[in-house]
């Protein structure tokens, strides 16, 4: 029995130093097998209780399970002793959280589209639905049917870019206005983005491709403050509550009143004669408007003694050169990524 | 169109400040594009020179007295040399102060001097469109009187935008009309009396026949007694701040008027019009003609003429000629004040590239009441410069009373959402000229003779909201009613971005008209262009002659910029020429990504786009398409896919073909793919399947099978034999070498199987295995690989 006892005090102590020489969980793991193991040596102490009188035998016994239990616990509390350490070694860590990001693999929207998409949910959220069209149309949309005469110095291949006699480049969406009315009974509320030419020299300002976007609502009782009222919002979504919103008496064959559309700059908030957003005048030019001329809403055979409606056109280039605040429109097709990722 | 506020002040008083005045305009429909501010003048009277001597220490000195209308008159001593007792002329007095210059008492060469007489150019005009030296005054001014106010010579000048339908208002006049409708202020008009009542000279009498019907109305008015020279001063100062160089009194005359009232007028010589009969005719072919401009034009019959029995004299509506150019010599005119059809004019005007501020207002059609005006306001100036006028002869049509127009005040509500007393509403028509008839709630409106624009009541209702202002139109948000029409086409646009942007792809905008150096481009890669490209009648430029027939050439033109691995799509719209013209909106993704070392029957990229083209239209379209391999232009001829459904080509995608990639400069392996938007089918709900709650069981096939064998023909094969314990079958790896010998390959598979209401056993899956591997070798040839 005292030779059995002596051999477990060797052991405990050897258990001891390499339980205190072990430094992570995998060391502990292997202190765990070589002592308490199937094979470990407190195994081979306790195949000693075989050799002892009968009569020591439950006694023997007890004492190697008190001291298998010491050794369990201090097991234990090494292995959260050493847990413990890793995570204060690993909570003593600290970053420089100014350090630049890892940018992800993003896609984006072409700020065009974005700004589009933004009016047109604008549209839609009051009832208005969105229809698309082609950008070759024959002159019977692209003019006749918009009150546009033949003799019309825009039909004369100066503005415009043609295919063949009668088809050209859609210089406006516009004829979505004409296409939507002939196939859809009154009432109308469409918006129209899209795709349009002209033949304009490219510089900072004009691009001979843009796009636009058109709105035509046509329904009884529709007059020009409800295109004030449309329009005015539509603004105030896009560059902020504050906006104000300016109509000038224009000239339009297809509407009439008609109305050139200003807001106010967003840049300076009004007359900075060195605002190079609008110029000094404190004014951005958005587009034309007006209420839909009779001989357009005759010539897809509304009746104009019940149905009014206004149509407006804007340049969705300029619009998100306003918003983003953009010194040259060849920006938008000049493919830099650059560009497209500071806006994305 | 420049116009000195000095001048609209004429006819109606206008506050001080230009910038409240452009202001008005710009709300009247005439932005002002530019307020060009006047220098600060101040203290230049009117003086009269009333005795010379000779400088007593100066040769080049001449001391003057001149009166300027106080006690004494003062001494001033100048180097100017055109200067002569007698002489008006403007006189800075001690204090004044001018541009550069502020007058001061001095002593020149020892003699006092009591003020400086100014030359057009300290008074800020333009000294090379006036008299060198000192500026002669008309000898009526009087004497002392501020010469800054008599000729406005500080208020600024306006640039005004005028719309092609206001031709009338292409005038000083017509935008003073304007603006007093607008304050409310009253128009002090010039009389448009013809001064001409005597009847002319025997057989001098001007005649003219109208062989065009595009001149419509011919004013012609003999003057005698002409005498050229130089026009007074305020007209010379006027025109000069309309940005006019004045040339001679007759010449100022005419542009004097046209600037006045928009109607253009040509003198010509009496002597020169051949029996004073002047024709308008269409220009023989081949005839010439000298323009005032000394260049001589030859004509074809688009051009019109005027003329004279013998030749054309000048070209109508847009530019004299020189032959019958007034000159020094002339005494006796023949004026021309007429009205012709917009169009001709601007085609000719087109087509001899030749512009004058004539033909600007003539292409947009005057009213031809005009002409009668302007021949009016022409002969009391021309009378006033000492002239006789004979009594003016009218050609062409008669001027009809213009046609009433029928207004009802609810019209003006219907449409602007204002309501207007109906007197209200006269009161704003009558002030723009128009005589109105006031009946209870109607209206009848004659519109202004000297307009063109005002045919139906929507007209007149534009011209009171212009007169009441667009600002009293009360924004009101519309209720908008319920409609049928479909934003369908729309929502796929933005669902495929959205999605493609979450795959991590950026969208782009290219130029949709393209060069020939593009196509070049496509045909040095040796192969041809996938249709017939549209080709633009009237491109600006070379490098813009062709619609895009692919969106293809335009994203490898982003990949060669950025030279670096980048994912890009755009949607727009590619054109080709077959029987008709068609046109087709397209989305094309891709992306340039370094080359992976990898066998040559396995493309990882080309597995990537793969799947991002069936991730986007399942996010669109709910469903999955099978791809089958096919051959398109600019794609890799091994390495190319298409997306069938109903029988249309959703889709095709595949590796670009090297050769193009190369030719558009773009280093790095480029996969494409094309989405014909048309094709997509309508969003298709997808069903959920549960998963069973028994455990399934899967077997892996190593295959031996020819080359053409494809993954989903197995695929097929084996779900088909397999039956309803099939779960999944996908090919997940492939190998070709000499172990599995010469055009066969090894085609690894697993099968999933399973049941839905029992755990699957071992002999039920190798019974299903079985049924599958007997499947493969009758129909597909396929050997399991030992
Ligand atoms: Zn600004």
């Amino acid at each position: 029995m005292s030779e059995l006892a002596t051999k477990l005090d060797h052991v405990q102590t050897r258990f001891e130093e390499a339980v205190a020489a072990a430094t992570d969980e995998r060391a502990l793991d292997a202190v765990r097998v070589a002592f308490l193991g199937r094979s470990g040596e407190v195994t081979t102490v306790r195949r000693g209780i075989g050799a002892l009188p009968p009569a020591e035998r439950p006694d023997a016994g007890k004492v190697i399970n008190a001291a298998v239990e010491r050794m369990e616990s201090a097991l234990a509390d090494a292995t959260a002793r050493i847990e413990n350490r890793a995570f204060e070694a690993e909570l003593a860590q600290s970053v420089d959280v100014t350090f630049p990001a890892i940018a992800p693999t993003t896609g984006s929207i072409h700020p065009v589209r974005r700004v589009l998409q933004d009016a047109v949910a604008y549209f839609e959220r009051h009832g208005f639905a969105t229809v698309l069209g082609m950008e070759i149309e024959p002159d019977y949309y692209t003019f006749d049917a918009l009150n546009i005469p033949a003799t019309h110095p825009a039909r004369e291949g100066f503005d415009s870019f043609f295919i063949s006699d009668t088809l050209l480049l859609r210089p406006h969406t516009s004829p979505m206005q004409i296409r939507t009315m002939q196939s859809h009974e009154p009432p109308i509320a469409v918006v129209a983005p899209g795709k349009c030419y002209r033949r304009d020299a490219v510089d900072a300002r004009h691009l001979f491709q843009f796009h636009q976007i058109e709105g035509l609502l046509v329904a009884e009782g529709i007059h020009f403050g409800h295109l004030k009222g449309m329009l005015t919002g539509l603004c105030r979504e896009l560059f902020g509550a504050d906006q104000r919103v300016r109509f000038r008496p224009s000239f339009f064959p297809f509407t009439e009143p008609s109305a050139e559309v200003d807001t106010t700059c967003p840049k300076c908030k009004g007359r900075t004669s060195a605002c190079n957003m609008c110029g000094g005048s404190g004014w951005i030019e958005l587009g034309g408007a007006g209420m839909v001329h009779p001989n357009v809403l005759r010539e897809v055979g509304y009746d104009t003694e019940i149905y009014t409606g206004w149509a407006f056109g804007f340049g969705i280039e300029r619009l998100a050169l306003t918003r983003y605040d953009i010194d040259d429109i060849r920006r938008f097709v000049e493919c830099d990524p650059d560009f497209l990722t500071q806006l994305a | 169109m420049r116009v000195p506020i000095s001048w609209l002040r004429e006819y109606v008083d206008l506050p001080a400040d230009a910038q409240q005045i452009a202001d008005r305009l710009a709300m009247l429909g005439f932005p002002v594009e530019e307020i060009a501010e006047r220098p600060v003048i101040t203290g230049v009277v009117v003086g009269k020179i009333v005795a010379i001597e000779k400088h007593p220490n100066a040769d080049r000195l001449q001391v003057c007295k001149v009166d300027i209308g106080g006690d004494a008159p003062l001494q001033i001593a100048t180097a100017a040399t055109n200067v002569a007792v007698d002489q008006v002329i403007p006189v800075a007095t001690i204090g004044a102060q001018l541009p550069h210059l502020k007058i001061e008492p001095r002593k020149m060469r020892g003699v006092e001097s009591q003020g400086m007489m100014c030359s057009a150019e300290e008074l800020a005009l333009p000294a090379e469109w006036f008299e060198d030296g000192i500026m002669q005054l008309d000898a009526s001014s009087p004497l002392g009187r501020d010469v800054v106010d008599l000729f406005g010579l500080t208020d600024a000048v306006l640039d005004v935008e005028v719309t092609s339908n206001r031709v009338d208002a292409m005038s000083v006049l017509g935008l003073a009309r304007e603006l007093s409708a607008s304050y409310g202020a009253p128009l002090r008009l010039p009389s448009f009396e013809n001064p001409g009542t005597d009847e002319d000279p025997d057989g001098l009498a001007p005649r003219v026949t109208l062989d065009s019907s595009d001149c419509t109305r011919f004013i012609a008015q003999r003057f005698d007694g002409v005498r050229v020279g130089v026009a007074p001063a305020w007209m010379r100062v006027r025109l000069a701040l309309a940005g006019q160089r004045p040339i001679s009194n007759l010449v100022d005359v005419s542009n004097y008027v046209m600037l006045e009232t928009a109607q253009p007028l040509h003198f010509y010589d009496a002597e020169q019009v051949r029996d004073g009969h002047l024709f308008v005719r269409n220009a023989r072919a081949g005839e010439t003609l000298v323009t005032l401009d000394d260049v001589e034009r030859t004509l074809s019959p688009q051009a019109l003429v005027v003329a004279d029995s013998e030749r054309a004299l000048g070209l109508a509506g847009l530019m004299g000629g020189a032959t019958s150019e007034v000159r020094e010599s002339t005494t006796a005119i023949v004026l021309e004040s007429a009205n012709f059809e917009g169009v001709r004019v601007r085609r000719m005007s087109m087509q001899l590239a030749l512009r004058s501020e004539a033909s600007s207002r003539h292409e947009k059609t005057l009213a031809p009441a005009l002409a009668d005006m302007g021949a009016a306001r022409a002969a009391q100036l021309l009378v006033a410069l000492g002239a006789r006028a004979y009594r003016p002869h009218a050609f062409g049509a008669d001027l009809g009373a213009s046609a009433a127009i029928e207004l009802r005040a609810r019209d003006v509500e219907r449409l602007l959402g204002l309501r207007l007393e109906p007197q209200r509403i006269a009161r704003h028509l009558e002030l723009l000229g128009c005589g109105v008839a006031l009946d209870g709630d109607r209206l009848s409106v004659t519109p202004p003779a000297w307009r063109r624009d005002l045919t139906i009541a929507a007209d007149l209702v534009e011209e009171v909201a212009r007169v009441e202002g667009y600002d009293a139109i009360e924004p009101v948000e519309p209720a908008v009613p319920a409609h049928d029409v479909s934003s369908a086409e729309y929502q796929l646009e933005t669902k495929l971005a959205a999605t493609l942007s979450g795959l991590g792809y950026r969208e782009v905008l290219t130029y949709s008209l393209q060069g020939q150096q593009v196509l070049e481009r496509v045909k040095r890669a040796g192969i041809a262009a996938s249709r017939e490209p549209v080709e633009v009648r009237n491109p600006l430029s070379e490098d813009q002659r062709f619609l895009r027939w692919a969106l293809g050439p335009g994203l490898l033109e982003y990949f060669a910029r950025v030279d670096a691995p980048a994912r890009v799509f755009e949607i727009g719209h590619v054109f080709a020429q077959e029987q008709s013209v068609t046109e087709i909106p397209v989305l094309a993704f891709g992306f340039s990504a370094e080359a992976i070392d990898e066998p040559a029957w396995h493309d990882t990229h080309f597995l990537r786009l793969k799947g991002d083209c069936e991730a986007l239209l399942r996010a669109v379209c709910g469903i999955t398409v099978e791809a089958t391999r096919d051959v398109k232009a600019g794609l890799h001829p091994g390495k190319t896919a298409v997306l069938m459904h109903d029988g249309r080509e959703i889709a095709n995608f595949g590796k670009m073909d090297p050769r193009v990639t190369r030719s558009f400069g773009v280093r790095l392996p480029v996969y494409l793919c094309n989405i014909f938007l048309e094709h997509v089918p309508e969003y298709r709900v997808p069903r959920y399947h549960p998963p069973s709650k028994f455990p399934s069981t899967y077997r892996d096939l190593a295959l031996v099978t020819d080359f053409d064998v494809t993954a989903e023909q197995v695929s097929t094969i084996a779900r088909r034999a397999i039956g309803e314990l099939c779960l999944d079958v996908r090919a997940f790896d492939e190998y070709r070498g000499p172990q599995v010998g010469e055009g066969r390959k090894s085609l690894a598979i697993r099968a999933t199987i399973g049941k839905y209401d029992a755990t699957i056993t071992d002999e039920e899956a190798d019974a299903a295995i079985a049924r599958a591997v007997e499947a493969l070798r009758a129909d597909a040839g396929a050997t399991i690989r030992t």
